[in-house]
């Protein structure tokens, strides 16, 4: 809210300080200094006041309540006639529980008209446009109090007011043109056959204020704040009275600010009602002073307590309980107090201790595993990148997906979670091509599959050797019991992970969970031998079905084995039915010694046996 | 054949050679296991002790003198091949890997709180209600709960929640822990965003929890002073500001004196000198007692921190919206 620096002046005798100085205070113990603009002899300062405090500080003399305890000042708050007039003007209220207080008073033979130059002048400096003397009396008295208040035109009210819920599709049509259609849910001023107003938010069309208005009604009201705030919300109508009132406003208020506006319209009162049904009292809170200075982690004197305590209007007993004044609504547990003590002490005082040492930091294995990969895939060459959770249409017809949806995404291609991270590194390959020859993009991240789980996920351009890179992935994690199918990665008969290719783009993508249970990083030194390493060649046939993985498998676990590598697989003319052929590349080498050709020769029949081989005719 | 004629054929062929390949030849011919100063010495096995002697060192010193011509030879040849690279040649750097620089950013934090005893934990992305919001101190009804305007929070069609902050695991974390429980949550969060510079819909949050008897705002302040100072591996002078959240009371905004001014004011502190670095506060005792800890035997304190914002000051980064933009032009960069 913007303040006026000439209006909280008013409020003091003492001359205050520079605006500066007052925007400094304000934003160390109570509520932030946005910005100070200087307008013509006056300064204005823009003060988020926090939203517990909206009910008594989103006025001036809520915010000069402050400053006189901050400054240790006293304050001048303008001064009511209080009005005692029998002739009652009828108000019914259908629940106390939605209208806490309405206090209402009938004006006669009012002229309506521009307002003055001061009035204009200091709601133009608070941002409020004026409209005519009545309407910005309201609005002044409610940036000066805290308290909305409201003007219908008396004559076009049937038979009182009736503080009533809405009833299902009832119409209004609001202030500024906008029709709207109402339910059970939202509270109403109504006359005896239509709404008047959304209580506490906007005024109606049918009793609004105009040039030809001789009589009017003024109402201030107290209504249920999440009442009002669910309404507000519902509707999407935010307005200086409803952010009031969706936050606690004393109901002790009304009366005063109704005065107050009388005052000012200075025009004599012809009837009036206050229906109260049950009065507002301060409550009392006990607190404990070790208790205060121990969470400070200060030694505040029980003077420095009391005092703070008791400017800020709180009435401290001998037994060190404390009574809460009705408009500190915010104000209900002994934290609260031990917040207002400490903040109008100043943190600032506080001193820095660092909590003593006591537990080492544990280790968190899964981001252990988690970095140790990321690591891993850094080393190999690729970059990590990081997408949106989300996915739209595009992604799940295309890849055929079942995501969960979100009730209220931001875009429609943005309206599905995730249940996989491939679609997202496939664009992203396809995108960075643009201005790169080669791509390799990896992301760790949440996929929403039936429950969430982490993925390891990586995408290559053409050109790139996918697969060596994830058996040294693999190998790096200490998982040795992986096994490549043509599209999935298992180990037993687990899938763990999926290849494949789309767009050109080649992919892969590890359930990580799943990963991490298999992964270790003990490592055992292995003899490091010396000897030559020998070489030989060997094509032949075997049957169909065979994966060639296991082929591999089974002949690594020969001793003098070094490596095995395929390098060349066909099928067809020349090859019998049910047949392929292979062709192996095989390195032995032994730790002890050279080896002799007839020991290859024997390994090599040994090897050709375990795995049924059948020469080529 | 006599020791002199070995020497002087020898002394003869090696002055012809002019390949690498024919001197290798010389070498096995004379000093190989097989060559000719072997096959001398073989001659003399059978004489008698002193002509063994005498013929010995002859043959020895033949060899010493062989070796050395060859050597000789071998150094000129060596001379003559001279290796060479230019390496004034332009040429691109070794194309490397890279970390995203959240994920740098986040390590480094992760570590920090180590050091100060902070465990590192987890939780979910999709949170219930209850965690996101109840147990925080949020009820049905509060305008931090709403879809689209305060709460700005994703809600999914079968039910529950995106967590719209890294502090809906704390609660969980209470339950499953007994006192003293001193952790730090980082993890993804979600807001109903438009986006924009300095706007993001996904992007990354730090939550700390420390419960323990006898926890004060003294030990926040500590903790967050040290945390900055390792972070920006600097002096940092920090304040704490009143503030409101539902979860904690009393609550903080926590303040950083401007890097860049130093307090003087400038664009990137909006001309106040101080920058906005976190939230915190002491955590409200309804959350405590949500989480099944005695709220009058044990206070603690909770931050919550960006991990997109200090990243994108420690870099000079204007647009929030790269993390996410999988831009290899950016990510190489860090």
């Amino acid at each position: 809210m913007i303040f006026s620096y000439n209006w909280l002046q008013s409020f003091f005798k003492e001359k205050l300080p520079k605006p500066e100085k007052i925007a400094e205070l304000l934003t160390m113990h109570s509520f932030e200094n946005e910005y100070i603009q200087k307008k013509g002899n006056d300064f204005l300062l823009s003060i988020d006041v926090l939203p517990d405090r909206a009910g008594d500080c989103l006025s001036h003399i809520g915010v000069a309540r402050e400053l006189s305890v901050l400054l240790n000042q006293k304050t001048i708050f303008p001064k009511t006639k209080i009005k005692k007039i029998s002739s009652v003007f009828p108000v019914k209220i259908e629940d106390n529980n939605d209208c806490l207080r309405y206090t209402t008073a009938v004006l006669k033979n009012v002229k309506i008209e521009p307002s003055p130059k001061w009035l204009k002048e200091k709601l133009d400096a608070c941002g409020i446009n004026s409209i005519n003397n009545i309407v910005d009396i309201t609005n002044y008295v409610m940036l000066e109090t805290g308290q909305p208040l409201h003007a219908f035109d008396y004559d076009k009210v049937s038979k009182g007011i009736n503080v009533r819920r809405a009833k299902k599709n009832e119409k209004i049509s609001l202030l500024g043109g906008k029709d709207y259609i109402l339910n059970e849910d939202i509270l109403v001023i109504a006359d005896e056959n239509d709404a008047l107003a959304l209580a506490g938010i906007k005024g109606g069309r049918k009793a609004e204020i105009t040039k030809e208005t001789k009589n009017i009604i003024l109402e201030s009201a107290n209504f249920n704040h999440k009442l009002i705030s669910q309404t507000a919300r519902k509707l999407n109508i935010r307005t200086d009275a409803s952010i009031r009132y969706e936050q606690n406003i004393d109901p002790n208020l009304t009366e005063y600010a109704l005065n107050r506006a009388i005052d000012l319209i200075g025009v004599p009162v012809d009837s009036f009602n206050d229906i109260y049904s049950k009065k507002l009292k301060p409550w009392n809170i006990k607190i404990d002073l070790n208790n205060i200075n121990n969470v400070i982690g200060l030694d505040i004197p029980k003077k420095d307590v009391v005092n703070i305590l008791s400017k800020l209007g709180f009435i401290v007993k001998k037994d060190m309980s404390v009574d809460v004044p009705t408009y500190r609504q915010d104000v209900l547990i002994p934290e609260n107090i031990t917040e207002e003590v400490g903040r109008i002490y100043g943190y600032d005082k506080v001193p820095f201790t660092l909590p003593s040492f006591s537990v080492p930091a544990e280790l968190n294995n899964d981001i252990y595993w988690q970095n140790k990969a990321k690591d891993i895939m850094k080393e190999l060459g690729y970059s990590e990148v990081f997408n949106y959770s989300f996915i739209g249409d595009k992604e799940k017809e295309e890849f055929n997906l079942n995501p969960k949806e979100i009730k209220n995404p931001v875009s429609n291609y943005l309206k599905y979670l995730r249940p996989t991270i491939v679609p997202q590194l496939i664009d992203n390959v396809k995108e960075n091509l643009k201005y790169f020859d080669k791509v390799k993009i990896f992301e760790i991240g949440k996929v929403f599959e039936k429950k969430e789980h982490i993925c390891l996920s990586g995408a290559v351009s053409e050109g790139n050797n996918l697969k060596s890179d994830i058996l040294a992935l693999l190998s790096s994690l200490g998982i040795d019991k992986a096994v490549f199918g043509k599209e999935e990665i298992k180990i037993g008969k687990d899938v763990i992970g999926k290849i494949g290719i789309k767009a050109g783009v080649i992919f892969f993508e590890f359930n990580f969970e799943k990963m991490q249970k298999n992964a270790n990083d003990i490592r055992e030194y292995k003899v490091v031998s010396y000897h030559p390493v020998a070489v030989r060649d060997i094509s032949g046939l075997i049957d169909e079905a065979i994966e060639i993985e296991d082929i591999v498998q089974k002949i690594n676990q020969f001793d003098l084995i070094k490596s095995v590598e395929v390098f060349d697989i066909y099928k067809g003319k020349g090859v019998p039915e049910g047949k392929k052929s292979i062709s192996l590349h095989l390195s032995l080498q032994s730790k002890e010694k050279t080896l002799d050709p007839e020991t290859i020769d024997k390994i090599i029949i040994k090897i050709k046996e375990t795995i049924n081989w059948e020469e080529r005719k | 054949m006599d020791i002199e004629s070995i020497k002087k054929e020898a002394l003869e062929k090696i002055e012809e050679i002019t390949e690498k390949v024919d001197l290798d030849l010389f070498k096995k011919e004379y000093l190989g296991k097989k060559g000719k100063i072997r096959e001398l010495f073989s001659l003399v096995v059978d004489l008698p002790i002193e002509e063994k002697k005498t013929l010995g060192q002859k043959i020895n010193q033949l060899s010493l003198e062989i070796e050395e011509i060859f050597l000789k030879k071998e150094n000129d040849f060596k001379k003559e091949v001279k290796e060479e690279i230019d390496f004034s040649l332009p040429t691109k750097a070794t194309e490397l890997g890279s970390l995203h620089p959240i994920t740098q950013v986040k390590r480094e934090m992760e570590r920090i709180f180590q050091l100060m005893g902070f465990s590192v934990v987890e939780g979910p992305e999709i949170e219930t209600e209850w965690y996101n919001f109840d147990a925080l101190n949020i009820p049905e009804g509060h305008p931090a709960r709403d879809a689209l305007s305060l709460g700005k929070t994703f809600y999914l069609k079968e039910g529950g929640v995106l967590r719209s902050q890294t502090s809906s695991s704390q609660v969980r974390y209470m339950q499953k822990m007994k006192p003293p429980i001193k952790i730090i949550i980082p993890g993804k969060v979600y807001r109903y965003e438009t986006t924009d510079a300095s706007h993001e819909t996904n992007f990354f949050h730090l939550e700390g929890l420390y419960i323990d008897e006898n926890v004060s705002v003294s030990h926040l302040k500590a903790v967050l002073k040290k945390f900055l100072e390792e972070f920006f591996k600097r002096d940092v002078e920090i304040r704490f500001r009143p503030s409101y959240f539902p979860f904690t009371e009393p609550s903080f905004e926590v303040d950083m004196l401007c890097t860049v001014c130093n307090g003087k004011g400038c664009a990137a502190c909006k001309r106040t000198g101080w920058v906005e670095i976190l939230g915190s506060g002491m955590v409200h005792p309804d959350v405590i007692k949500n989480g099944g800890i005695d709220p009058k035997k044990y206070k603690g304190f909770a931050f919550g921190l960006s991990i997109d914002r200090p990243t994108m000051m420690k870099y000079k980064i204007n647009d929030v919206r790269l993390f996410h933009s999988a831009n290899l032009n950016f990510l190489k960069q860090f």
